[in-house]
């Protein structure tokens, strides 16, 4: 099949704006007579609050409201247990107490200072192991145990003790990771104004997520959901992270436009987006796992503890993610995974690209090159023993079917050990590694398997709607959102091809709540997957009806029709053809027909066994496959990744320049997972809080990157494609910690493998 | 942000006049990378009413050889260090330690100056002055003095300045002919990142391998920059040996928990002063 639009390296469609700056973020926004709002943070991890002053802060000038949560005119407690306004008791330092709305910013920032605030202190839980301990003060009073509500989940696959009976080699490690911040450029913004012509709200904002927001602030305002309208801006980037902190930002600031009647604009600093959004789950993970002499794994068990923070609506679908790749990409006959969220006194844990899937990949990959070391086999070897292939059964007990789930997993390890000279360079960095010289050189290896969209987590619904106007322009609107990933520009590539005209003719108009219907979340890498076949539902709709209408016009079968390069022609007869640029008008000023089609895609529930968590877990898989070189000063701790040598197998490319900068940003944000960044906490208060602690990695901590794409046939997604925003993040850190090992015969086990872990083996506390 | 007057010098004499009228209620910004920080944390004095900008006052920033003395105004981009031919061949420790700082954009706006009197313990061209046993000529109001860079310092972000003293001029004397220098960084990543540890080395032997002058410094080790001459003693007047360089990396890190305490960090950063110590020797001394 040959395409003329998609799998093309075509510009962006919204490249231009936000190159050249033209494009507006929600901090750009303003509206006349807004207040600017600051938020009062709770000063303890946990705390009762014995009473809340506001009078100083309303007296100041140019106040015109302190808000708590007597303000609140719905409900207090949103999804997740988040308070709009802390009340009775502050269970992290970020708990919002006040809000105060001022005439200027350095106004309100000067009266959230003034307001005062009684505090009793509590004893807080800070680890998943103080909030475990028996006797531990609880987080929530109705949460026993600290565990969180719905996150217990797991895998029950054959019978793990039977097959601990049949190995010869077990072994039981417990990995660590750490809770990381997005790190997007773009804080979070939110405005909220008092609908001018209805009864209602209206919010603008650096919101991922429209749809569950909408639905929040109406719960808190006592409003209709119809009444709530969320129109997200563009986005500095999310990457899973303008989610809790946004709705609570967008509750309190429309509780206060709706009370004073004017716009309410909040724009969090650095500090205040670092310590009030969400984190990357920080997990502990124990692992066992039994292995024949040859290295066929016979049995996985592991137990897993997500730390959840203080309040959590994430890891509820973040653990039954986790639940179905915990045994990894490998077949294994024998798997018991259990995962549990635990509440603790702390910044809390929400979507980060991945969804578990960074630390789980970690985890499991580790322990493959531990696994492989032990019996004394290669790592490449292990893997490809082990790795998924066609016919295997996935511990969900899907089987891996050719035509229905690819498996070319062995296929890309060969070939990414093979571009990388994997088996050559793990001898020649030995031998070099033997002498005197304190940086040594290492090569890892790691893979992973991704289960495409939401699977059982929730409908994987999307809508869309496709409007050709009079003059042929085409605009497009999705409900899924576009943040910098590209998506915009892969559903404007998929109407192109549909419709068979250009590319140029599409426009895009920004995501409204009020506009498109509500289908989910922006999440899972799910955009070009759910939104593009929304997108090509509507397309194919109105290919259909500029089709029977060009038949009408032709007097021909209109099943005989095909648009191509923006002509219509029956097949094989070049004089029966008319071009889209004449037939536009006549059906729509002629002919009255509404050429504005709505896509709905719905794949309908996975279903899914409760007691051993199988069944249809997701429609389909993708792989990935990495190598990694590094070099490691073994006086310092100091590691250079030099070079990454990665595969993805992704059904089909839409656009193959965003693709690969999907994948090479991923591989980077990896990296800095793997290796620099952290969120350093001191009794409860967070230490971190701006860029320069923060770690990203830089410009010239990049490494060399190598990547190769798979194509497979026959995929749930439009013209075959899948979802790639996630997968990239997941393979870095394991193969570093691999390469690590190899090149200094040092394990480490926990994230980020900085400089006093590398070289100490721990981390050191201030 | 605290509310203030800005103020921007037009002259050397300008600002001098505004310091010493305003007895310690200005503060000067030259590039601003450390203050700019310090306002946005509330971290500058209630008392100051005034930020005077000198980054405009041609007169503090040049790069001047005259004979054997190198001559540098403080109002100098850590750029124009970094891309200072005068300065890779008089004092290439210098250039090093310039070049390493931040990112292109912090090395355009800030100063050897500034870093000198912000005098942050990882400071990257603060060993490299202590090494080239630098002088500071300081200005308050019309009277001027010389001091020694390493009388300077008094603790971290402390330096022997009065609030109304206006630091002019670095100068030190070039390195001597054969002379092997050294700047070298330990840093989480690597670009935009404070100095875990840094150090600066100066090593000049004859050719009979015999060390006529050592120099050593490191950053973010005590509490007070300074040179540490027990381990540069170590080697003068001898032909080094190997397993001294070890050695001296070891007297420094004892001398490190001397005056700092056993810290949070000192685990690691114990046998890292170790190693940077030795490798840095390593590469500057030829050995018997």
């Amino acid at each position: 099949m040959s395409y003329k639009v998609i799998t093309r390296p075509l510009k962006r469609i919204d490249a231009r704006e936000k190159v050249t700056g033209e494009a507006k973020f929600g901090a750009d926004l303003n509206f006349s007579g807004q207040l600017y709002a600051k938020t009062v943070y709770s000063r303890y991890p946990h705390a009762r609050v014995l009473s809340i002053n506001t009078e100083k802060a309303e007296a100041l000038h140019g106040v015109e409201a302190v808000i708590t949560a007597a303000d609140v005119p719905g409900e207090n407690e949103l999804f997740g247990r988040f308070p709009v306004f802390a009340e009775k008791e502050v269970k992290y330092t970020g708990d919002g107490v006040a809000m105060v709305a001022a005439t200027s910013k350095s106004i309100a920032e000067k009266a959230a200072s003034l307001v005062e605030v009684e505090y009793e202190e509590l004893p807080a839980v800070l680890t998943i192991e103080e909030a475990l301990a028996h006797g531990a003060a609880l987080v929530h009073t109705d949460a026993p145990g600290n565990f969180i509500e719905n996150t217990h989940h797991l895998m029950r696959a054959g019978d793990v003790e039977r097959g601990f009976e049949e190995a010869d080699i077990i072994l039981e490690k417990t990995y660590r990771t750490q809770f990381v911040e997005h790190g997007y450029i773009e804080p979070e913004v939110v405005i909220a104004l008092p609908e001018p012509y209805r009864r209602g709200v209206e919010i603008h904002g650096s919101i991922q997520n429209p749809y569950s927001i909408r639905e929040n602030v109406a719960r808190a305002l006592n409003l209709r959901i119809s009444e709530v309208r969320v129109i997200p801006g563009n986005l500095g980037g999310s990457f899973g992270g303008k989610d809790e902190s946004v709705m609570l930002m967008a509750a309190r600031t429309a509780i206060t436009a709706l009370k004073t009647g004017r716009p309410v604009k909040m724009v969090l600093t650095r500090e205040e987006s670092i310590l009030e959004s969400a984190k990357r789950h920080s997990y502990k993970a124990k692992y066992k796992i039994g292995a024949r002499k040859g290295g066929t794994i016979v049995a996985l068990e592991n137990t897993i503890y997500t730390q959840g923070g203080a309040y959590n609506n994430k890891a509820r679908f973040a653990n039954w993610r986790a639940s179905v790749h915990a045994a990894g990409p490998y077949r294994i006959p024998n798997v018991k995974t259990d995962l549990y969220g635990v509440y603790t006194n702390t910044i809390y844990g929400g979507a980060f690209r991945g969804f578990s899937a960074p630390q789980v990949v970690f985890c499991n990959e580790s322990l493959m090159d531990e696994l492989a070391a032990e019996l004394g086999i290669s790592p490449k070897e292990i893997r490809l023993k082990n790795c998924l292939k066609p016919g295997d059964e996935l511990v969900t007990g899907q089987v891996l079917r050719p035509g229905k789930i690819p498996a070319p997993l062995k296929q890309m390890i060969e070939e990414v050990c093979s571009r990388s000279d994997f088996d050559r360079k793990r001898e020649e960095f030995s031998a070099g590694n033997s002498g005197d010289e304190p940086v040594k050189r290492g090569i890892g290896l790691a893979c992973t398997f991704r289960g495409t969209g939401l699977g059982g987590e929730g409908i994987d619904t999307a809508g869309a709607t496709v409007t050709i106007e009079k003059d042929g322009s085409v605009n497009i609107v999705s409900n899924l959102n576009e943040m910098g990933q590209g998506m915009r520009t892969a559903h404007a590539q998929i109407v192109a091809e549909t419709l068979g005209i250009s590319y140029g003719r599409i426009t895009f108009s920004p995501t409204d709540t009020s506009v498109v219907p509500d289908g989910g979340p922006t999440v899972a890498s799910r955009g070009t997957l759910a939104g593009g076949n929304a997108m090509l539902i509507a397309a194919q709709k109105l290919k259909e009806r500029l089709l029977m209408e060009a038949g009408k016009i032709l007097n021909c079968s209109w099943e005989g029709l095909v648009i191509e390069d923006e002509i219509i022609q029956y097949r094989g007869k070049e004089k029966l053809s008319i071009t889209f640029d004449e037939l536009i008008p006549r059906c729509i000023m002629e002919r009255g027909l509404t050429l504005s089609a709505q896509g709905w895609y719905n794949p309908g529930p996975e279903e899914l066994d409760p007691e051993t968590g199988r069944g249809n877990a997701y429609p389909s898989y993708i792989y990935g496959c990495a190598v990694a070189e590094i070099r490691v000063n073994t006086l310092t701790g100091k590691l250079d990744v030099d070079r990454i040598t990665a595969a993805y197998e992704l059904g089909r490319v839409i656009n193959p320049q965003i693709v690969k900068g999907q994948l090479m940003g991923g591989l980077i944000q990896g990296m800095g997972y793997g290796i620099m960044e952290d969120t350093e906490t001191k009794e409860g208060y967070l230490i971190t809080r701006n860029f320069d602690e923060l770690m990203l990695p830089t410009s010239l901590d990049i490494p060399e990157i190598d990547i190769i794409l798979y194509e497979t046939d026959q995929n749930i997604g439009p013209y075959g494609a899948k979802g790639i925003g996630e997968i990239g993040v997941e393979l870095s850190a394991p193969a570093i910690a691999n390469a690590l090992f190899h090149a200094t015969g040092r394990r480490v086990r926990e994230l980020p493998m900085n400089l006093e872990r590398v070289l100490l083996g721990r981390a050191l506390k201030r | 942000m605290q509310e203030f007057d800005f103020v921007k010098a037009k002259s050397l004499d300008h600002a001098c006049t505004m310091l010493a009228g305003k007895r310690g209620r200005a503060k000067v910004i030259a590039g601003g990378t450390d203050l700019m920080i310090g306002l946005r944390n509330h971290r500058l004095s209630e008392e100051v009413d005034t930020i005077m900008d000198i980054s405009g006052v041609g007169e503090l920033a040049y790069i001047r050889e005259e004979g054997e003395l190198i001559r540098i105004g403080a109002g100098t981009t850590h750029a124009e260090l970094a891309l200072s031919s005068i300065l890779w061949e008089a004092a290439p420790v210098l250039s090093m330690a310039a070049k390493s700082i931040g990112s292109p954009q912090i090395r355009n706006r800030g100063t050897i100056g500034g870093n000198i009197i912000t005098s942050a313990p990882c400071a990257d061209t603060v060993p490299a002055l202590l090494v080239l046993d630098a002088a500071l000529l300081l200005r308050r109001g019309e009277s001027v003095r010389q001091v020694q860079i390493a009388d300077f310092f008094e603790g971290p972000y402390r330096v022997k300045a009065a609030e109304d003293e206006l630091l002019l001029e670095i100068s030190f004397r070039r390195l001597r002919d054969g002379a092997k220098s050294l700047f070298d960084k330990l840093t989480r990543r690597n670009a935009l990142a404070k100095a875990r540890m840094n150090i600066a080395v100066i090593a000049l032997q004859d050719k009979n391998k015999v060390v006529k002058d050592l120099r050593i410094s490191l950053g973010s080790t005590t509490p007070i920059p300074c040179r540490f001459t027990d381990a540069e003693r170590l080697f003068l007047g001898k032909v080094p040996r190997r397993e001294d360089f070890l050695k001296a990396g070891q007297i420094i890190s004892s001398e490190m928990v001397e005056k700092s305490g056993y810290r949070w960090s000192t685990d690691y950063k114990k046998p890292v002063v170790e190693a940077l110590t030795a490798a840095a020797l390593k590469r500057v001394l030829k050995a018997e």
